[in-house]
């Protein structure tokens, strides 16, 4: 009986592991962030005229600069959060 | 330890009280009959209990101290979000005044072609090489005898 009661003692006294109840959530990255770049724009057509073929070329300038403030916008996501990251857990 | 987590926190400080107060009795006040007659077992029962508390009364310190850095965690974790969120409130708004000014500059880069370029739409032969060249270039393919 005595042994029993010393086992029982024994099991509620006894140190365990306790999980943590805080959790850090991933940060969610704005929408306009995921949005894909636009391909860029091909002529269709087997004749153009110059100042055509210069406004495809132009256009896709354009995106290409679309696309790169959004590449940019993630680098200044990443080295942000980062951070935020970083200063919590120090 | 599982027992704190359902054990009045009151009844530790009792069980850590009674094994003082035994271990006194039965080491101080042994003279006495009435302790006397039982002094052995008094003494035994009493550091065990006393023990007991003592252990108990260290698991309750460890799990307020615990539960303090928790709150303090929690504290850290909520501004971090909120700090994240203003970062990505700040982003997207850049992001949205960088595509607009783009897009205005793109725009009237266009209107400065048909305004200036147009005149030279006579003189300057596109021929159908300059477009498949364009075209491969936006594309990023290979020109067919470069497939090979």
């Amino acid at each position: 009986m005595i042994n029993k009661l010393l086992l029982c003692a024994t099991v509620l006294v006894a140190g365990c592991t306790t999980v943590v109840p805080v959790k850090q959530k991933f940060p969610e990255v704005p929408q306009i962030l995921m949005e894909k770049c636009e391909p860029l724009s091909t002529i269709d057509k087997t004749s153009v005229v110059f100042s055509e073929f210069l406004s495809t070329v132009a256009v896709n300038y354009t995106k290409y600069h679309t696309c790169a403030a959004v590449v940019s916008a993630w680098q200044d996501w990443y080295r942000d959060q980062k951070k935020i990251s970083d200063d919590l857990n120090k | 330890m599982w027992i704190i987590n359902w054990l009045p926190e009151f009844l530790v400080h009792l069980i850590f009280l009674a094994g003082i107060l035994g271990t006194i009795a039965g080491f101080v006040f042994g003279y006495l009959p009435l302790v006397n007659k039982y002094k052995l077992l008094i003494q035994v029962i009493s550091v065990l209990i006393l023990s007991l508390g003592v252990y108990l009364e260290g698991g309750i310190a460890e799990k307020q101290k615990w539960e303090l850095r928790v709150k303090e965690l929690e504290v850290k974790v909520s501004e971090a979000q909120a700090k994240s969120a203003h970062v990505n409130t700040q982003i997207v708004e850049k992001v949205v005044t960088q595509t607009n000014t783009i897009k205005v500059k793109g725009d009237k880069v266009l209107q400065y072609i048909d305004r200036e370029v147009k005149v030279f739409d006579n003189t300057c032969t596109i021929t159908e090489a300059i477009i498949k060249a364009h075209n491969l270039a936006a594309l990023n393919q290979l020109p067919l005898d470069e497939q090979k």
